[in-house]
């Protein structure tokens, strides 16, 4: 874990790692103080204002692929660049955002209609209260 | 760049009327990959504890949400934020002071940041500081996948994102250090030429100035 770059480290702050990726540094976080030091110092140049390129480009989502193209990469119908391209940004950068719409991706092709309407209408019924004309 | 859909645009603009019915079709639109964010960090139950929460915090939030924001990632940063505060709860998430409110990191800095740090700073301004940049990155960015030009935009991802060092994107892409630090200086260089064009200070970005 001390091979963690500052921009991997950044994006654990922001809860943008892959999910196994930052249950690994939580437990290092447990153990070791160095690791602690290292994320207040990258906390305090935030608060100071300073940006970083990598945090804007994953904020920013600058070559995050659409909806639509990651489901055309889950069909395999695109352009064997692109979905070369597509398999780097999820796989081998991690971005845990795309990774999460592959997967519901995945989930709408094995899920039934029925299991899916039932857990929205449970979220719907449990926030709507919040829901004011403004 | 990542920018809201006209879908979602008027999708807002009726759930701000209070309409039930598109309160329910953005819960359609967008639950699933919200808890799919969150459920390999938690259980299925908290993991649908969290995405309530997300969606209520987007109600509460409403009033201050940019429509100019994509909607996605307004709501995944939400879900992060109930994400760490639920983990945190758990004790997974160790409870850390890493704020420098407490003026303990902040002694650490270089001068040049303590610097920006002393000019308070308003969201405002960092916000735009921010958007002028992604702006300057995604105009190469979009020119290069025009280009079908994969390679770049995988060595400044992994230069950037990663934050890896040179001769491991090198040996990555298999391509030279020697390239890798040459297609590093261009990018660098144009983003350079963006923030002077744009009169952006350029003490909050130390990376360009390097």
């Amino acid at each position: 874990m001390n091979s963690l770059t500052a921009a991997q480290l950044e994006a654990y702050l922001d809860e943008a790692l892959p999910a196994e990726v930052m249950a690994a540094i939580e437990q290092e976080l447990r153990a070791q103080s160095a690791l602690v030091v290292r994320l207040a110092q990258l906390n305090a140049q935030r608060d100071a204002g300073l940006h970083t390129l990598g945090a804007i480009w994953r904020r920013w989502r600058l070559t995050c692929p659409g909806r639509q193209e990651l489901g055309n990469y889950l069909l395999g119908v695109l352009p064997q660049d692109v979905a070369q391209y597509v398999a780097f940004h999820i796989d081998q950068v991690g971005c845990r955002t795309c990774r999460a719409n592959l997967d519901d991706l995945k989930r709408q092709q094995r899920e039934s209609t029925q299991e899916a309407v039932a857990r929205r209408r449970r979220y719907f019924q449990s926030s709507a209260g919040r829901l004011v004309k403004r | 760049m990542s920018e809201p859909p006209d879908s979602d645009r008027l999708l807002i603009d009726r759930v701000r009327t209070g309409d039930n019915d598109a309160w329910q079709e953005l819960i359609d639109r967008y639950e699933g990959r919200l808890l799919a964010f969150v459920e390999n960090r938690l259980g299925k139950r908290d993991a649908d504890d969290v995405v309530q929460e997300t969606l209520v915090g987007f109600l509460t939030s409403l009033p201050n949400y940019d429509a100019s924001r994509s909607l996605e990632s307004y709501l995944f940063s939400i879900a992060a934020h109930k994400l760490t505060d639920q983990l945190r709860r758990d004790g997974r998430r160790p409870a850390l002071s890493l704020t420098a409110a407490d003026g303990e990191s902040e002694r650490d800095l270089p001068a040049a940041q303590r610097r920006v740090s002393s000019v308070a700073q308003s969201g405002e301004r960092l916000a735009m500081e921010a958007a002028a940049l992604a702006q300057a990155m995604s105009d190469i960015l979009d020119r290069w996948r025009e280009q079908k030009d994969f390679v770049k935009i995988k060595c400044q991802e992994l230069l950037l994102v990663q934050g890896l060092p040179n001769k491991d994107v090198a040996k990555e892409l298999s391509l030279t250090e020697q390239q890798v630090a040459n297609q590093k200086f261009e990018f660098l260089a144009r983003l350079r030429t963006a923030v002077k064009r744009q009169g952006l200070s350029e003490d909050v970005f130390p990376e360009l100035y390097e």
